[in-house]
């Protein structure tokens, strides 16, 4: 029997449904200590004081780290794809979102933990925050950043950029240009399990670190790092996570385990409550999306300017490269020859964002559907039909030049119609990814045709 | 005052991998000496199935029963590099490392099994747990058997590992343009939502979504189906229901729990109908390509195409609540005609809505 | 105090206002039931006191001394499920599995109340408190639906290589 394409039982199917699968708070090691973290309880502010000598005196408290302890505090998760680090593990002199840890216990119980974080002793001044990312660069909008509002990191720009084709061609040739405004929401990615994680000291002087990341050697480079240790001084145990979408990417319990676990030579848990889950881990990103098409009346699109503000919150985390891979998809299912795209990240007083499931582009296909629907009736043409004439096919490439070699808009779409009986006409319901011709290549689309195979 | 009837659609494609690549994932595969066959990933399951899906891989590129294949994903020393979890990779990346490094053993495998059989290995293949000469079937060994000989006799480990990994592509920072395919493999999908709008209460009820996905191949057809309805969820979600900010971008009156945050649940399934296609990738495992993330891409641009064919109004700040609708229903906004454009929603553009009229976003596209 | 869980009668020292759910397993070690929010909103942690399905994060301790209390352990073990346990693991009812112990055990107490085939609807209104972020739901219904009319073991209405075969796109490389 092919074991390939069988309907075979989840793996890991009987421990789920006997309550045996092990999760990282399933674990249970002796003499664990609870962790507690104290949180900014404002969008932004500077850190005028803060005293922890009282909290370390209450009973039952091992150990309190603030930004002091850690080693490398501010390190970046995509320091290797050339994205500066901008964010500080343990805030340090200023706040920028509201939930942002400033320092953690480890105690023997949550209580005393929750007790230790109330005694810390810490003053605050108020900042003007900034939460409209479309007033951003307005001239009395307040400075958040150490970078100004705007991630200016793309090279030489402070934004991504796409230029394919002629664009001015194209909206000088255009019957109709249609213009939209599209603004995806910020949502939780709302595991079952909330963040969680488990930092066991050991006899050897190694650290084993019970983790709910869903990227074990990621996450293990980031504690490192923070750590200044190399990487066998780490084992991550994990593989087995209570749902993730994204937010597990984002190291968040791990690395402050482990300085409390080194400095109170014990283990020590910090599991988030569900408030902290909502309150104070990563969301997915907002978005704000503005599109104008230059499409002709027969259906052609003959290009697109975009404007793509990404709502980063207070810190970069994975936004960079998120709004690339959005800038990379910006024209959805379909051939498009001549665009002009400038997406930009943004900075908030908002708990950073992060990567979700579909990270960069459902808020693409959110923007571009809607948008072609209304192309559609802009032109007085059947939405089915626009996207099927304007569809992926073999040969084509899309926005950053990559030539198409399996693409799917055209059997997808018409398998839908046929699905809900949509009648389409002959020349549609014939349709195939294969390359254009006839009158399916149009002097606009020759250009930006590589049927020959090649990479790029 | 009433309720009505609208259908929508959407057509969307996601990239399988990081985007630009070098993301690596590693694996490596031992055997035990009565020929069981050990697999070590890092590849984390967050519930999507990994461990299943590459204890299939490894099950067909070696040629075993799939029961005989252990698959431990548990802890960075015994496990090499997987990039994680994210960007729809494991099944793709992942499982290309594990079907590689099967590859590798299969090899050894045949190799051992060839001394002896005493028949060239090019004449050998793999069926079921034992290595047959081709043509002549009664000349057989098994797994078990060559995995036995290799240690006690030979005195070596049959083993294989792999990484797969496509090479970072460099982008043009001033046209965005690429080298190489900065992606490993593009699944497609469409979605059709059939809504009921409430003109009364704004409130609108999906009653059902029809879904077609590309996947490249199916490994495991059911698991397959898990994502798209887990997706469909979470698309439904993002259409009508769930807002972090529920008055963006003001931060204040978030949901700290359940039932603040509104998170769906069991009463807002609405009927699916999921079509699954198979185009397979030239280069993913067995032809597959991805599922996982692009599940509640489609939906929410289904949803708003379908409010708009319902009750004529668009909803373009998601999700479509029903003050959003309300709300709508009330502007009834027609969209400004200037020469040959047609410009919606001018009021919540960053022209509009900045007070300097958007220089420094805007300028760079005068 | 005193509660027999999973049919073995154990002795209490947790304080007496401790939720159910700390006593289960800090004090226990019966890990089944999740801490997935403590606020009562998400029902990971749900357990079966006197065969009722409870919030075992909301009750405290000593409100339940001397009670019967049934967690996904006390159900079943791997070589020999509950019909619900069966259903669960035949129709991919769990992805991640955390929410899959409480979902299992209020199932059960469904089932068992009705004593017969349960109807969607039932299922919708016994379940609805119960957040699944994986599974979009389907697969839980399903298989509450199937184990409360006994459909568990071999499944001869679905073959293991798929009832519809997917579609295969003509032309693509196969």
């Amino acid at each position: 029997m092919k074991a390939v394409g069988a309907r075979l039982p989840r793996y890991d199917g009987l421990g789920h449904v006997t309550g045996r699968t092990q999760f990282v708070d399933d674990v249970r090691v002796g003499r664990t200590l609870w962790v507690k973290a104290l949180r900014s309880p404002h969008h932004h502010a500077a850190i005028t004081s803060m005293e922890t000598s009282k909290a370390e005196k209450l009973k039952g408290v091992h150990a309190i780290v603030t930004c002091a302890d850690v080693p490398k505090n501010v390190y970046g998760h995509l320091e290797a794809l050339g994205v500066p680090a901008d964010e500080p593990l343990l805030a340090d002199g200023e706040v920028r979102y509201k939930g942002q840890p400033i320092a953690a216990v480890a105690a023997e119980s949550e209580e005393a933990a929750r007790a230790a974080v109330e005694a810390i002793e810490i003053s605050f001044e108020e900042r003007e925050p900034l939460f409209d990312i479309r007033k951003a660069l307005d001239g009395e909008a307040p400075q958040i950043h150490q970078w100004g509002n705007v991630y200016p990191h793309y090279g030489p720009y402070n934004h991504r950029r796409v230029r394919k084709g002629d664009i001015e061609w194209a909206f000088e040739n255009a019957d109709a240009i249609v213009e939209g405004v599209y603004r995806p929401q910020a949502i939780e990615q709302m595991p079952m399990e909330t963040q969680v994680a488990l930092a066991v000291p050991e006899a050897s002087g190694r650290l084993t670190i019970y983790s709910c990341t869903q990227a074990m050697y990621f996450s293990m480079g980031v504690v490192a790092a923070h750590l200044q240790v190399p990487l066998n001084k780490l084992k991550f145990i994990g593989g087995t996570v209570g749902g993730g979408f994204g937010g597990k990417v984002d190291t968040a319990a791990d690395t402050v385990c482990a300085l409390l676990a080194l400095k109170s030579r014990r283990p020590v848990k910090w599991r988030w409550t569900r408030e902290e889950e909502f309150l104070a881990s990563s969301t997915r990103a907002p978005w704000h999306i503005e599109i104008a098409d230059a499409v002709t009346n027969d259906g052609w699109i003959l290009g697109r300017r975009m404007l793509t503000l990404h709502d980063s919150g207070a810190y970069s985390r994975f936004s960079p490269y998120g709004v690339t891979k959005h800038a990379f998809h910006h024209t959805g299912a379909y051939t498009i020859p001549n665009l002009r795209f400038d997406g930009f990240v943004v900075y908030t007083n908002r708990v950073p964002t992060t990567a979700m499931r579909g990270f960069g582009v459902t808020s693409v296909s959110f923007a571009v559907e809607t948008h072609l629907t209304r192309v559609a009736h802009a032109i007085g043409m059947d939405p089915w039909q626009l996207r099927l004439k304007n569809a992926n096919r073999i040969g084509d490439t899309s926005g950053n030049g990559v030539a198409m070699k399996d693409p799917s808009t055209v059997p997808v779409t018409l398998a839908a119609a046929e699905r809900v009986g949509v009648e389409l006409p002959a020349e549609f319901r014939q349709m195939t990814p294969e390359p254009r011709s006839g009158d399916l290549l149009p002097e606009h689309l020759r250009e930006q045709q590589r049927l020959n195979g090649e990479d790029s | 005052m009433a309720k009505h009837r609208g259908r929508g659609f959407a057509t969307i494609e996601y990239p399988t991998g990081m985007n630009q690549n070098g993301d690596p994932s590693q694996a490596w595969i031992k055997l035990k000496p009565d020929g069981r066959v050990d697999v070590f990933s890092g590849t984390v399951d967050i519930g999507q199935g990994s461990k299943t899906v590459h204890t299939q891989i490894v099950a067909d590129a070696l040629g075993v029963p799939y029961d005989w294949v252990t698959m431990d994903n548990t802890n960075t020393d015994s496990s090499a590099v997987c990039t994680g979890t994210f960007a729809s990779r494991g099944t793709f990346i992942g499982g290309n490392a594990v079907r590689l490094a099967a590859e590798r053993v299969r090899e050894r495998i045949i190799d051992i099994a060839s001394k002896e059989l005493e028949i060239d290995p090019s004449d050998l293949e793999i069926e079921n747990g034992e290595v047959i000469a081709k043509g002549a079937p009664q000349k057989k060994i098994g797994i078990p058997d060559v995995a036995g000989a290799a240690t006690y006799n030979y005195g070596e480990l049959i083993s294989g590992s792999s990484t797969a990994l496509k090479p970072f592509a460099d982008v043009d920072d001033s046209t965005g343009q690429v080298e190489i395919e900065p992606h490993s493999a593009i699944s497609y999908a469409a979605c059709v939502a059939d809504v009921v709008v409430d003109d009364e209460t704004g409130e609108v009820v999906v009653e059902k979504l029809v879904q077609v996905y590309d996947v490249g191949r199916a490994i495991n057809p059911t698991l397959v189906e898990g994502q798209i309805e887990g997706g469909a969820i979470m698309g439904l979600g993002l259409g009508l229901t769930e807002n972090s900010y529920p008055y963006y971008p003001s931060p204040e009156n978030r949901g700290g729990e359940f039932g603040a945050y509104l998170g769906p649940a069991l009463h807002d399934l609405p009927e699916l109908d999921n079509v699954i296609i198979e185009n397979p990738s030239e280069d993913g495992p067995f032809g597959a390509k991805a599922i996982g993330e692009m599940a509640n891409n489609a939906q929410p641009p289904a949803i708003a195409t379908a409010i708009f064919d319902a009750v004529g109004v668009w909803v373009t700040e998601m999700p479509a609540t029903p003050e959003r609708v309300l709300e709508a229903l009330e502007a009834k906004r027609e969209p400004r005609r200037d020469g040959k454009r047609v410009i919606f929603d001018e009021h919540i553009s960053v022209r509009t809505v900045s007070s300097n009229g958007g220089e420094g976003f805007l300028g760079v596209d005068a | 105090m005193k509660l027999t869980v999973n049919g073995i009668e154990q002795e209490i020292f947790s304080p007496p206002l401790t939720p159910l759910l700390h006593v289960l397993r800090d004090e226990l070690d019966v890990t089944s039931p999740k801490a997935g929010c403590q606020q009562g909103g998400c029902g990971t942690c749900t357990v079966l006191i006197d065969g009722e399905p409870r919030r075992s994060c909301l009750t405290a301790v000593a409100a339940v001394d001397g009670s019967e209390i049934t967690t996904l352990e006390g159900l079943g073990e791997p070589e020999q499920l509950s019909p619900v346990q069966a259903a669960f693991h035949e129709r991919y009812a769990a992805q991640c599995g955390f929410c899959t112990p409480g979902m299992v055990v209020a199932a059960t107490a469904l089932i068992e109340r009705k004593g017969g085939p349960v109807e969607r609807d039932e299922v919708l209104e016994a379940l609805g408190g119960h957040y699944c972020r994986c599974t979009g739901y389907v697969k839980i219904v399903d298989a509450v639906m199937a184990a409360s009319r006994g459909q568990t073991g071999a499944r001869e209405d679905e073959p293991e290589t798929g009832e519809e075969a997917p579609v295969m796109i003509p032309g693509s490389p196969a």
